[in-house]
């Protein structure tokens, strides 16, 4: 695929009369005039049909990383496949469904018809990752094709070398996963059997097609919707709102950039190990250019490609971007084609966020942390109330075997385990235990007795963690211990990540996290320290799984911190005593009494 | 003949519904006493001794009341301004930070300025305690009786006034915290003790623990509120029976409600869905969607044959997982205020400007414009009479406010500019509605709206014609729907199990032991009530799912088919709810189905109260008009002379054709011009869409007949 290219394309027409004498007792109300008020209703509607959607998924599925995690996005598209609205649980994966949606309307053109149902997972056509496999389906109002429903959502396994689809020693994409190419299940509301026989011979699990079902459900009852919607206010008038809500959210994200100074801004951050060579390290470079009311990221100074399975797309590497801006804008900017508009994006092929053909990619949706670092290193000097400190750095695990107990094969990522602290800001400490800022507090820790009863793990310990998070005027939000004893005698454990070299970084004084960290306690006394990327098999019952989810970077000088609340987190054991005389300066008469609480 | 009360404490007023058999009830308000509300209550049931005919000694009608139901916001409130009680947490070592870390979530994603809420029990009181079940019920590890006790000293030292205890995998073995309880109470005897197992035995660790939390958090102020009313009811001369609203819809006996304070968290407006039935049963109708304006929040719920239960329920971000009805709040009554967003888009809300200064139109110097600012300006409101002339409104401050905040702003007269307020006010009712109906899988269409709250019913018409409905019943009582439907409220006592099982290879003996433990409960419930065997009655629910699904789907199920182990049945039904939920079911895969909760439900039955019934007379409603005004008729998008009715005279029989305006003291209706409105034989205004009178008159059995027969949802005990 191309190696530059915007998003969204300038393809919209122009701004059409927003507002004066065309809303109720106004006189003059044309088909395709804007009424101001149904324009809200129509932005209103899009939303409850996306959260409609996501909540019939997650009522349905069986994997725990879509019903428990909510590892998965719902979204409505226009007939040309673009973004009317979305509910992005793991924003990671929200932002390559357009793109896709676009390529499935210029590549089957008038080959779509209503009952059609299509999947997609291919990275080399504008997927994020191979995992992550899409369900489209077009909606029609009378033969008309009028839009799109879809859910993409993380699958328990998608085929490939090893279960999950977490391989570190790939190096072609079919070694990692079976490719879905835009592919029609179902043709005119008939199952093609033959297709979808295809396709789940090759997955190992059969809860993969019964979650794939309830991805179809969901988007039925998201066309039911559309069309109700659409038969109320009929098409010209869906397709004039539309477009003026596009402009609306456009104007609201060129005025959110051209708070930014104008300016060429750059940054860096880091990949440590890419699965084959030890000690290797990848730099990901942007530079921000920010012109009057557009921003352009470019990443053309970014390393080249691995030869393993350490490399992005263009579409994962482009939502990285994406949900990095968001956090630095106005929250309830609406999310829609117009918000990406002004947003342009260059990956030249051939970097490490975007391989070329046929590269292994399946690592791709973790390179959003240290791509995250780069854009907000970028920018901190410039926005600095917007931009956070660093946020932990993803590091996970999952393990696969079968529960002695029942016989059946598991598979679990490590949800509780991964999710470290945010980075902080000034006036506002970073959040505990949200997780990698992909998801920014969308993905959930599966529930303790939930983890036990799905896996034949014992829990020990999941508790914030002491000391985790960046000394600050501000700290960074806290990250988590994670310790059980491994139940399964045919354990394989996959880790990817990254934050074991360096900890997430403090900015205006503020100081650096510490590192994450995964250690297996084997029966015999031996320890085990798996790389950041790596496969693990034979890990024996009895084995204690211990891994640190470390914090977010703190902001500002530690010794300004509030005495009060310094005194009252010690009192709580999450700063210790030595912590807070060494990082933030305070006195020994000024600690609280023996704090009984062990850290 | 008896005298029922129903008493609803609410922020600003105090409401109070009195029923005797067979004759409209009389309703009066007074101002809450926030600090405490048993004062009000006492006081208002003095007022009302004055005002009987011939005027009662207040301890002397005190005396002749049979039934007060009451409605506390009393643990609301504590969970919604941080003010509950210094508490306690005894948990397994190793997770006492789940409270705090609510499965690390954070509501609003892209926003790094949003903060954790701050725990219910702080972590230096969040004690782990060593000891260990695992998920077979079986104990890896013994319980650490003298670390416990140990921390119970300490807390005795700190003025630790509620304790709550959850352990891991308690729901497979409740013995570690029992022994942890018997701890507690022989230290801490005066503690309020909330144990999981006793709260909500179910799997779901966060579930359980918050929800225990919750109800250590708001126990000791619920028994100390419950202690002062009983005793000030009591020195007013009232000895008959005190009942308190829960969460889920039924009420339950005051000394019940004292040691499981979470059952009330919620329970403010969960009596408007009991009121709504009685009603549309007037129309031979099952089933209704109420919802129920007020100033600051608007509230959306579905009854079908019995109000809808949901157990995923949240507040003040906290978890609580206890079955209460699944009634849908949003930001959205007379106060919200309407503002532009960046984008230039018009919203309402859900920021309000409350009952103080509240919108512009009070004349309290409030600046910012309001829904009830757009309904002054649209002339559904009379400035002279609202709240039945008690209150003047300031129509020109109401105009003053939005023509500066969205009129000029948008470019707009301020007519337009309020019928848009209008508009996107009712569309985000509207989607409260969908939230209740269309999410769950019920179609709005078939079911009557009762708008309750007194401004309800001017919304109401735009709400259905939004979501296609045709018909809404407005009652006399509508607004104080609340504390009238408290009156219908029967007592009701959740059970729950986990017990999990595939049902192709169930021990059913052990299953059908376990409904007959759990029935066993709520009789002894029942019994303590005083509530007859005859009136007693049980419903009973199998939580299921696809084997491997992470959630149910909660199926009723006859209790013969666990006696006779009819897996087929339960399959059936299950696959059934399935489809309806979600659209689709996995029948013919033959996909195994597994039971993983138990719920039951006892129920004693109450008496409601008798209802005057009228019978129909002339339809011609014109000497009912008072006068004629311009208002904002949706339909044309303009304003219209429209006559103006006078609701207290109106008589059942009564035709009104929209666009109409009929008003009473305390609510006013807009019938819009797409519907048209007649009076029933309970004095209700029944609005329906314009040549649908089919939809009336469809009343099958007396009200007497009606309580006989079994609530759908119930079957004999």
């Amino acid at each position: 695929m191309n190696d530059t290219r915007t998003i969204a394309p300038h393809d919209v027409a122009p701004a059409q009369a927003a507002s004066g004498g065309a809303v109720p007792g106004g006189g003059e109300t044309g088909a395709s005039a804007i009424d101001p008020v149904l324009l809200s209703v129509y932005a209103r509607t899009f939303r409850a049909i996306t959260d409609e959607m996501s909540i019939s998924v997650q009522q349905t599925t069986r994997s725990p990383i879509l019903c428990e995690a909510k590892d998965y996005v719902t979204g409505l598209y226009d007939e040309a496949g673009r973004m009317l609205e979305q509910t992005e649980n793991l924003p990671i994966l929200a932002f390559s469904l357009a793109p896709v949606c676009k390529h499935i309307v210029q590549t089957f053109a008038d080959d779509v018809h209503p009952g059609d149902v299509f999947f997609h997972n291919d990275v080399f056509t504008l997927g994020n990752q191979n995992n992550d496999v899409a369900v489209f389906k077009p909606v029609f109002l009378d033969d008309v094709l009028v839009g799109w429903t879809a859910v993409k959502g993380h699958q328990a396994d998608i085929g490939g070398a090893v279960a999950g689809g977490y391989n570190p020693n790939a190096v072609e994409v079919w070694q990692e996963a079976l490719r879905i190419p835009a592919v029609k299940v179902v043709e005119r509301g008939r199952l093609r059997r033959d297709v979808w026989n295809l396709i789940f011979a090759n997955v190992r699990l059969d809860i993969v097609q019964h979650d794939m079902k309830a991805q179809m459900g969901a988007c039925a009852v998201g066309e039911r919707r559309l069309v109700e919607l659409l038969r109320k206010y009929g098409l010209p008038s869906f397709r004039a709102h539309k477009q003026a809500l596009f402009d609306a959210t456009r104007r609201m994200m060129e005025a959110e950039i051209a708070k930014i100074p104008n300016g060429r801004y750059s940054g860096e951050g880091r990949v440590y190990y890419d699965g084959r060579h030890e000690g290797s390290r990848y730099t990901i470079r942007v530079d921000v250019e920010v012109s009057d009311r557009r921003i352009r990221f470019d990443y053309s100074r970014t390393d080249r490609q691995t030869d393993g399975f350490v490399n992005g797309t263009y579409t994962s590497s482009a939502s990285a971007t994406i949900l990095t801006l968001l956090q630095m804008v106005n929250p309830d900017i609406p999310h829609n084609e117009g918000m990406v508009e002004p947003i342009d994006i260059v990956i030249p092929q051939g970097t490490i966020l975007n391989a070329a053909y046929p590269k292994a990619t399946t690592f791709g949706n973790h390179l959003c942390p240290p791509n995250a670092d780069a854009i907000q290193r970028a920018l901190a000097p410039v926005l600095p109330e917007r931009v956070t400190a660093g946020w932990n750095n993803l590091l996970a695990a999952l393990t696969t075997g079968t529960d002695p107990k029942t016989g059946e094969k598991y598979v679990d990522i490590g949800f509780m385990g991964l999710k470290g602290g945010s980075g902080a800001l000034p006036g506002c400490d970073g959040y505990d235990h949200i997780g990698m800022i992909d998801a920014s507090g969308g993905v959930l820790d599966q529930d303790y007795e939930m983890f036990e009863r799905q896996t034949p793990h014992l829990l020990i310990r999941h508790e914030l963690l002491a000391d985790s998070a960046g000394a600050g005027q501000w700290r960074g939000g806290l990250g988590v211990e994670t310790v059980f004893r491994i139940g399964s005698d045919d354990t394989q454990l996959v880790t990817f990540g990254d934050g074991d070299f360096e900890g997430a970084f403090g900015l205006a004084g503020g100081k650096d996290a510490g590192l994450n960290a995964i250690r297996l306690a084997l029966p015999d006394g031996r320890t085990v320290v798996p790389r950041n990327k790596d496969l693990v098999s034979g890990v024996p019952r009895g084995t204690v799984y211990r891994q640190i989810a470390s914090g977010g970077g703190g902001w500002g000088d530690p010794r300004l911190r509030d005495r009060a609340t310094l005194a009252d987190e010690v009192r709580n054991g999450v700063i210790s005593r030595e912590s807070a005389m060494r990082d933030y300066g305070m006195r020994p008469e000024e600690l609280p009494e023996a704090p009984w609480t062990s850290t | 003949m008896t005298l029922k009360i129903g008493i609803d404490v609410g922020g600003t007023f105090t409401d109070f519904v009195v029923a005797r058999d067979d004759e409209p009830p009389f309703i009066h308000k007074i101002l809450s006493t926030p600090a405490d509300p048993s004062i009000a209550v006492v006081e208002g049931l003095a007022q009302i001794a004055a005002l009987q005919c011939p005027p009662m000694d207040p301890a002397r009608f005190a005396a002749s009341i049979d039934t007060i139901v009451h409605g506390t916001t009393v643990t609301t409130n504590a969970t919604l301004t941080g003010t509950g009680a210094a508490c306690g947490l005894l948990t397994t070592e190793g997770v006492r930070d789940a409270l705090e870390m609510r499965r690390g979530i954070r509501e609003r994603q892209y926003d790094n300025r949003y903060t954790n809420v701050r725990p219910l029990v702080p972590r230096s009181r969040r004690i782990g305690v060593p000891g260990r079940i695992d998920r077979d019920g079986h104990e890896l590890a013994p319980l650490d009786v003298a670390a416990i006790e140990r921390t119970l000293a300490q807390w005795r030292t700190e003025g630790v006034e509620a304790v709550a205890i959850c352990f891991m995998n308690a729901y497979a073995d409740p013995a570690h915290e029992r022994l942890a309880a018997e701890c507690v109470r022989r230290a801490m005897p005066d503690a309020y003790l909330a144990v999981s197992t006793e709260v909500l035995p179910s799997i779901r660790f966060y579930d359980r623990l918050s929800t225990t939390a919750l109800d250590a958090y708001v126990g000791p102020k619920l028994e100390r509120y419950l202690d002062a009313l009983t005793a000030r009811l009591a020195s007013a001369g009232f000895g008959g029976l005190l009942l308190v609203m829960q969460s889920n819809g039924g009420v339950i006996s005051p000394q019940l409600a004292r040691a499981r304070a979470a059952l009330t968290l919620l329970s403010g407006p969960a009596g408007g869905p009991s009121a709504g039935l009685f009603y549309v049963r007037e129309h031979g109708r099952d089933g209704c969607i109420t919802t129920d304006m007020g100033g600051t929040s608007f509230e959306a719920s579905v009854a079908i044959g019995a109000p809808l239960v949901k157990t995923d329920g949240e507040i003040a971000r906290h978890r609580i997982a206890l079955p209460m009805l699944d009634i849908h709040t949003i930001g959205a009554g007379g106060g919200s205020i309407g503002w532009l967003d960046a984008g230039g888009l018009l919203r309402m809300g859900p920021a309000s400007a409350g009952a103080d200064p509240g919108p512009a139109c009070y004349g309290r110097g409030a600046t910012l414009p309001t829904t009830t600012d757009a309904n002054v300006v649209l002339g559904y409101l009379d400035p002279q009479y609202f709240a039945g002339g008690r209150m003047t409104l300031d129509a020109e401050a109401a105009r003053r406010a939005i023509d500066a905040n969205i009129a000029r702003p948008m470019g707009l007269t301020v007519e337009q500019a309020a019928a848009g307020m209008y508009r996107v006010a009712c569309n985000n009712m509207a989607q409260g509605v969908r939230e209740v109906t269309i999410k769950r899988g019920v179609d709005p269409r078939e079911f009557p709206l009762i708008p309750g709250g007194g401004a309800g019913p001017i919304h109401g018409c735009l709400i259905c014609t939004e979501l296609g409905i045709p018909l809404q019943v407005v009652p006399r009582e509508a607004s104080v729907l609340c504390a009238f439907g408290m009156l219908m409220c029967e007592l009701r006592h959740d059970f729950v199990r986990t017990f999990v099982g595939r049902l192709d290879a169930l021990r059913w003996d052990v299953l059908a032991a376990l409904v007959h433990d759990m029935r066993a409960e709520g009789d002894a419930l029942l019994e303590a009530e005083r509530i007859p065997p005859a009136s007693r009655r049980v419903a009973l629910r199998l939580d299921c799912r696809y084997v491997k699904q992470y959630h149910e789907v909660s199926v009723a199920v006859a209790p013969e088919w666990i006696e006779r182990a009819d897996a087929g049945a339960v399959v059936q039904a299950f696959h059934d709810e399935h489809q309806r939920l979600y659209g689709y079911a996995l029948r013919a895969e033959g996909a195994p189905v597994e039971l993983v909760n138990v719920r039951l439900q006892a129920i004693g039955a109450t008496r409601a109260p008798g209802h005057a019934r009228a019978a129909a007379g002339d339809r011609d409603a014109r000497a009912t008009v008072k006068s004629v005004r311009a208002v904002y008729v949706p339909e044309r998008d303009a304003y219209a002379p429209v006559p103006v009715h006078d609701g207290h005279r109106m008589r059942c029989g009564h035709v009104v054709s929209g666009p109409a305006l009929i008003e009473q003291q305390t609510t006013a209706i807009f019938v819009s011009e797409a519907f048209d409105c007649t009076v029933d034989a309970l004095g209700s205004f029944v609005l329906y869409a314009k040549g649908r009178e089919d939809l009336l008159g469809r009343r099958e059995h007396s009200a007497h007949e009606r309580d006989a027969r079994v609530p759908a949802e119930g079957l004999p005990a």
